[in-house]
């Protein structure tokens, strides 16, 4: 990174008891990036998260904020919380509920000692960028779980922090505010250009709305990198089978294939062309293959095709979803719904050897 | 939560506070107990367990107490129980009423129900007795001077307690439990014993044993229905014990720490239970349970609920009205003459005035001063990071298990002995009623405390405000019923203090529990019985007053 | 019984020291008030503005009796201060102990914790000009510790609408009539009184006169308000060591009691009264003193408690009969009283079902 990161957090290790939460989490964030954190429930994500916010206390490592050192163990240095300059909007959204919906957003500014003709401009102007405008007076129990997301965001980003810190946010919303919220977030993000560190098990959200994902498990991390390359080339069975669907294929190298693929023969013996992996290990055993890679029907040009019988179909509206049957054993298939085979037809399948990531 | 910066002297100096507050009575206590030489002299001159081990060799007071703090528990809990269940699951007239009614037996102090319950049940000439007689039976309906009377008298006082506690519980139970239940094809009593007991159960049994421990420690309902019948309970043994000369203060001193022994066993029984139970019902998620309708039992289950109103409110109440205003205290009806010279005598008497002044400022007092400390002890202890949070509610709650008699004792060797002259005034007064009350105090706050949301003060906090902003923008203002509430108990216990009073007053700091013991037992029961009503009176216009004052400061219905 | 010689000789010696002791200590010229004489100094009384005094008394008499000395000076503030005989005396030395100073005047229940105070010298000796009035054995040796203030009578009570008055018992050993069982009450073991009560007795009917009381199983209580509550009520049908002064009060309230003036002589227990040592105000102390051992302390006294005076000159208790109507029995020998007080317990606890 050319431009000093905006968060840099060095080989963070958070400990309790016996068991590490986070076991040595190192990663930089550059100003205006949106970076994710991925993982199932207990991988650390949020546990490092708070370690930035200055709510948890890490038990190794460092932590940088704005080039400045707000957590280091060997320097035993803690700033807390409060001194931090980070925002965060969390997952339960922590609104007050004995304070009307202009009092919970001046908070931060009121801290601060901002003037109160500032902080009037200020809120206003927040409340418009999430859509709430006229409900400065409200009292803030008397808001719906949408409603109190919003106002949890402008409060976070009244002062105008340096970084904004996400928990989480959408959890408890129903899908398709869920889904409007999300890209609300990102353009507001982009809009106001605030260095932002979000946490979340989706890895949909994770995909849409970020510069860069990392993916957690076990507090380490897995892979950090565009959606793109985390969905195209996974580096572990672990990142293939958690974000998007995945049919993992068992089997062995068998020698190099034409222009630089590999020959993998899978069990039930089918050969196929995969592409190796970036650190050039050849010896996986497992190919890993998403199902919206994979065409079903004959298409020309393509060096993997297989047949096989569709065993099951399942229509999800946006996509249908087979289950297709071919000699290594089962393929799960996502076909745009326009695509209609019947249960039982013989088709063929075929992918390209590009989209086969051995692991 | 999360460690700030709090500086390194502040723990230590809170603990140094407390455990002079709570563990140098107790050492006092400790060494006294094993002072087997001359009682008076002060350090002991001869050391020994010999006081204990006469415990042992004598156990019917240590057995009389088992016995009847067991009945009293479990009459209570029943009580309670039935009470709850009535006026929180079922749906019967008058239900709201009926719950602030229930208030009213914790205003009343034991000593005031147990006075009256002589009145209404003392062998052949109790009023109900004579009632009973009179219907043609020859033997008395009851008698109230044997350990089931004073079971009675205890569990009616003491079951308000378990009632709030079970309520609580039973409010707090997610309903979609039982209504699956009732989806499932099961009837209404099958939902209730199949689903909803085993559900309360933790609450139930954490009421249970609360209540016990209490129990222990209870005097004024054997100091006044026991002794005339020889029968003693550790409590008022250690009483009698103080009175004679020389007094036995080491085996006061020794039978006062087994039942704190006994008190802390099974309030760590109680913990360990919780533990493994349910912390997970105060999330802050409120639950609205949804009551049943009951049909045609409606006008029974009111009855039921009424019932405990009038035994417990309205008939001793009524009995101590009956006796204040009798020229010489008789219960039979023949022989009643009437008058309202008891209410001139106790109005004219000098130190009577003094003793309710005394006894108001010290409630408010306590109550006042008391109420922020505990609740920013609570704060730290349940809150925040801070090391040796665990010892310090450790500390806090000793006093709880320690019959508060003879903490009475501990803290007068404690203080007097102590070169700052407060003994004999109000400050002493003060200091023991806040040490004692800490633990009640502590409990009802950290109930509280803990069904605050984590997040909304770790929000402050990220927003940049400091500890004591946070405290004062976020935390107090969500703590405030809360707070309240604690406001109230602690007034009223204040209020009621008896144990600890009768050994720390002074000529200059009298007040009103033990001047109506003293009446009691010297001037007359007409006179007593005046002074009861009258401290009950007042108690009962000074929590209505506070009512209205918390419902202005907490801007919400209290 | 008595030892006539060492008792003369200690009594001459007595008065030769209470004399040298009074021309040392007792003021030239008292001050006469009205109806008692004073050595005390009114004006630096009345700056002192206050007087404490610790008693076992019943408080709303109490109040009443320091009302009456409040009236002549209004400029000293009276407070009263009670509990129970053994717990008074374990405060006031506890207080001491600790050199918190509160009381100025103390009565106490039991002539052993006079004697035990007056040894630990925690009375201020005062010669009151009205000591001439109390016989020598009222009073401490040397003078001016301790008086008797008063003497708590009793003997036996019972209820006319239960007992017929031809039933009734009529002298101490008629208590023993299993008639009685389970229907009579004594004082507990902790009760001055009643220790006074078992000690005469025996010296008047043998070592074994209780004895025959434990078949009846009494039931024992802390105070007489309770012994006459029951008796009026019908729970008890006779009181024992039933205090005189309970009676006069019970029956002016119109209660239904009688009382039995045994032939063979009342129970009399005095009640010693002193100053303490390092009273706060003392002045005040010696002033209220005066007027309390003074015929119109002792006439009030008698009014409000209804206990008799020692005094020969003060009227008996509104309704009670003259003292000279009546035999009083009090210990002589002090010393054999106070040493018989573990006899006294073990017998008195296991006849109350105490132990």
């Amino acid at each position: 990174m050319s431009t000093p990161p905006r968060i840099d957090v060095r080989d963070l290790v958070v400990r309790y008891g016996e068991t590490a939460a986070v076991d040595g989490v190192s990663f930089a964030i550059a100003p205006g990036e949106l970076v994710t954190l991925l993982g199932p429930s207990g991988c650390g994500k949020t546990t490092t998260l708070r370690s930035i916010a200055g709510l948890e206390t890490p038990s190794d490592g460092s932590i940088k904020i704005s080039g400045r050192t707000v957590y280091s163990r060997r320097e035993r240095w803690n700033v807390p919380s409060e001194k931090r300059g980070v925002s965060m909007v969390f997952q339960s959204y922590a609104i007050w509920p004995h304070m009307t919906v202009f009092e919970n957003v001046a908070y931060g500014l009121r801290v601060r000692k901002v003037p109160a003709a500032e902080i009037a401009d200020n809120v206003a102007r927040v409340l418009d960028m999430v859509q709430m405008r006229g409900f400065a007076d409200r009292p803030s129990s008397k808001l719906s779980g949408g409603q109190q997301q919003r106002v949890a965001v402008a409060r976070a980003i009244a002062f105008s922090p340096n970084v904004l810190l996400f928990d989480e946010p959408l959890s408890n919303l129903d899908a398709k505010l869920r889904a409007e919220m999300r890209v609300e977030l990102r353009e507001l993000q982009r809009r106001l250009d605030i260095t932002s560190l979000y946490v979340t098990h989706d890895q949909e959200e994770a995909l849409a709305i970020s510069d860069r994902v990392i993916v957690m498990n076990g507090g380490k991390i897995e892979q950090i990198g565009s959606p793109e390359a985390i969905y195209n080339r996974p580096v572990s069975r672990f990142v293939a089978d958690f974000v998007g669907s995945a049919n993992m294929i068992a089997g062995q190298v068998r020698g190099p294939g034409p222009d630089g693929t590999l020959l993998f023969e899978t069990e039930g013996g089918i050969k196929i062309e995969v592409i190796a992996p970036a650190n050039g290990d050849t010896s996986g055993t497992v190919v890993a293959l998403r199902s919206s890679y994979i065409h079903i029907g004959h298409v020309s040009g393509s060096h993997n095709a297989v047949n096989g019988t569709i065993h099951r179909r399942m229509f999800h509206g946006d996509f249908i979803q087979y289950v297709v049957d071919w000699p290594a054993g089962q393929l799960i298939v996502r076909r745009p719904p326009t695509e209609l085979f019947e249960e039982g037809s013989s088709v063929t399948v075929s992918f390209a050897p590009l989209h086969c990531v051995l692991l | 939560m999360s460690s700030f910066g709090f500086r390194g002297w502040v723990m230590p100096l809170l603990l140094l506070v407390c455990g002079g507050l709570v563990l140098y009575p107790l050492a006092f206590l400790i060494i006294e107990s094993l002072n087997i030489g001359d009682p008076q002299s002060f350090p002991p001159e001869e050391l020994g367990l010999a006081n204990y081990l006469e415990l042992f060799e004598e156990p019917r007071v240590i057995t009389n107490t088992l016995l009847v703090a067991s009945i009293a528990t479990v009459l209570a809990v029943l009580f309670g129980f039935i009470q709850a269940w009535i006026l929180t699951r079922t749906i019967i007239p008058g239900r709201d009423r009926l719950e602030r009614l229930m208030e009213l037996p914790y205003y009343m102090t034991p000593l005031i129900g147990a006075l009256a319950w002589g009145v209404l049940l003392g062998p052949k000439t109790g009023l109900i007795n004579q009632v009973w007689q009179s219907t043609g039976w020859t033997s008395d309906f009851f008698n109230i001077y044997t350990p089931w009377g004073i079971a009675w008298v205890m569990a009616l006082f003491e079951g308000t307690v378990a009632f709030v506690m079970i309520s609580a519980s039973m409010k707090s139970m997610d309903p979609s439990l039982e209504e699956s239940s009732r989806v499932l094809g099961a009837g209404k009593l099958r939902t209730a014993l199949k689903i909803t007991l085993p559900l309360v159960a933790p609450g139930v049994l954490s009421a249970t044993i609360f209540v016990f421990s209490e129990m222990l420690g209870s005097f004024a309902a054997a100091f006044v229905l026991g002794i005339p019948g020889r029968f003693f309970v550790v409590t008022t043994a250690i009483w009698e014990a103080t009175l004679s000369f020389p007094p036995d203060y080491g085996r006061a001193a020794a039978m006062g720490l087994s039942l704190f022994g006994a008190m802390v066993l099974t309030l760590g029984c109680a913990r360990l239970i919780m533990r493994h139970g349910s912390y997970t019902t105060i999330t802050g998620k409120a639950f609205r349970p949804r009551a049943m309708e009951v049909g045609a039992m409606r006008f029974p289950l009111m009855t039921i609920a009424w019932g405990y109103i009038i035994v417990a409110v309205i008939l001793p109440l009524g009995a101590l009205l009956l006796t204040s205003m009798e020229r010489f205290a008789t219960v039979i009806i023949p022989q009643m003459q009437f008058t309202l010279a008891n209410y001139e005598t106790a109005l004219r008497m000098g130190s009577l005035a003094p003793a309710f002044a005394n006894s108001l400022i010290l409630g408010v007092s306590v109550a006042t001063l008391g109420v922020p400390t505990i609740g920013v002890l609570a704060w730290i202890i349940y809150r925040s990071r801070v090391p040796g949070r665990g010892l310090m509610e450790f500390v806090i709650m000793i006093p709880a298990a320690v019959p508060r008699l003879v903490f009475g004792l501990g803290l007068l060797w404690a203080w007097i002995n102590i070169p700052i002259p407060i003994y004999g005034t109000l400050w002493l007064l003060g200091i023991a009623y806040f040490t004692v009350f800490l633990p009640l105090g502590l409990r009802t706050i950290a109930g509280v405390v803990l069904q605050v949301d984590p997040s909304l003060e770790e929000c402050a906090r990220v927003c940049g405000a400091s500890w004591g902003y946070q405290m004062r923008t976020v935390t107090l203002p969500l703590l405030r019923p809360g707070l309240v509430a604690a406001w109230l108990l602690i007034f009223i216990a204040s209020v009621r203090e008896l144990g600890v009073s009768i050994f720390l007053m002074g000529p200059n700091s009298k007040v009103i529990a033990p001047a109506i013991v003293n009446s009691w037992l010297s001037s007359s029961s007409e006179l007593s019985a005046a002074m009861a009503l009258m401290q009950t009176a007042m108690v009962f216009v000074a929590v209505a007053i506070l009512f209205r004052v918390a419902r202005r400061v907490t801007g919400a219905p209290a | 019984m008595r030892r006539l010689a060492p008792r003369v000789l200690s009594v001459v010696a007595a008065c030769l020291l209470a004399t040298a002791a009074r021309a040392a200590e007792s003021c030239a010229n008292p001050h006469q008030m009205q109806g008692f004489k004073t050595c005390a100094d009114i004006g630096t009384a009345e700056r002192e503005g206050g007087l404490v005094v610790y008693s076992t008394d019943p408080e709303a008499a109490s109040e009443s009796v320091l009302a009456e000395f409040h009236a002549l000076f209004p400029k000293i503030n009276t407070t009263y201060f009670r509990l129970q005989g053994g717990a008074l005396y374990a405060k006031l030395l506890a207080e001491r102990q600790g050199q918190a100073y509160l009381a100025d005047i103390t009565q106490l229940s039991d002539m052993s914790f006079a004697f035990d105070f007056q040894k630990r010298g925690g009375y201020m000796r005062y010669i009151s000009p009205e000591l001439a009035a109390y016989k020598p054995d009222y009073r401490s040796t040397p003078d001016g510790y301790w008086t008797w203030g008063a003497l708590v009578v009793a003997g036996i009570a019972y209820n006319p609408n239960l007992v017929p008055a031809d039933e009734a018992p009529r002298n101490w050993p008629d208590m023993m009539n299993p008639k009685w069982a389970d229907a009579i009450s004594v004082k507990v073991t902790i009760s001055g009184l009643q220790h006074t009560t078992w000690y005469m007795l025996r010296q008047l009917y043998g070592n074994d006169f209780w004895k025959n009381l434990a078949p009846s199983k009494p039931h024992a209580f802390d105070s007489y308000v309770q012994q006459f509550d029951r008796l009026v009520n019908g729970q008890d049908k006779v009181a024992v060591t039933a205090q005189y002064s309970g009676y006069l009060l019970m029956k002016a309230k119109g209660a239904p009691v009688e009382f039995v003036y045994p032939p063979d002589g009342l129970i009399a227990t005095p009640q010693p009264w002193g100053i303490v040592k390092e009273a706060p105000h003392p002045e005040a102390a010696r002033l209220f003193m005066d007027w309390f051992l003074g015929a119109p302390g002792q006439t009030v006294n008698a009014r409000f408690q209804c206990d008799y005076s020692a005094r020969d000159d003060v009227d008996p208790p509104p309704g009670g009969a003259k003292s000279s109507t009546f035999k009083l029995l009090t210990p002589t020998d002090w010393k054999a009283f106070e040493q018989s007080h573990a006899a006294y317990v073990r017998e008195w606890d296991k006849l109350t079902g105490m132990r």
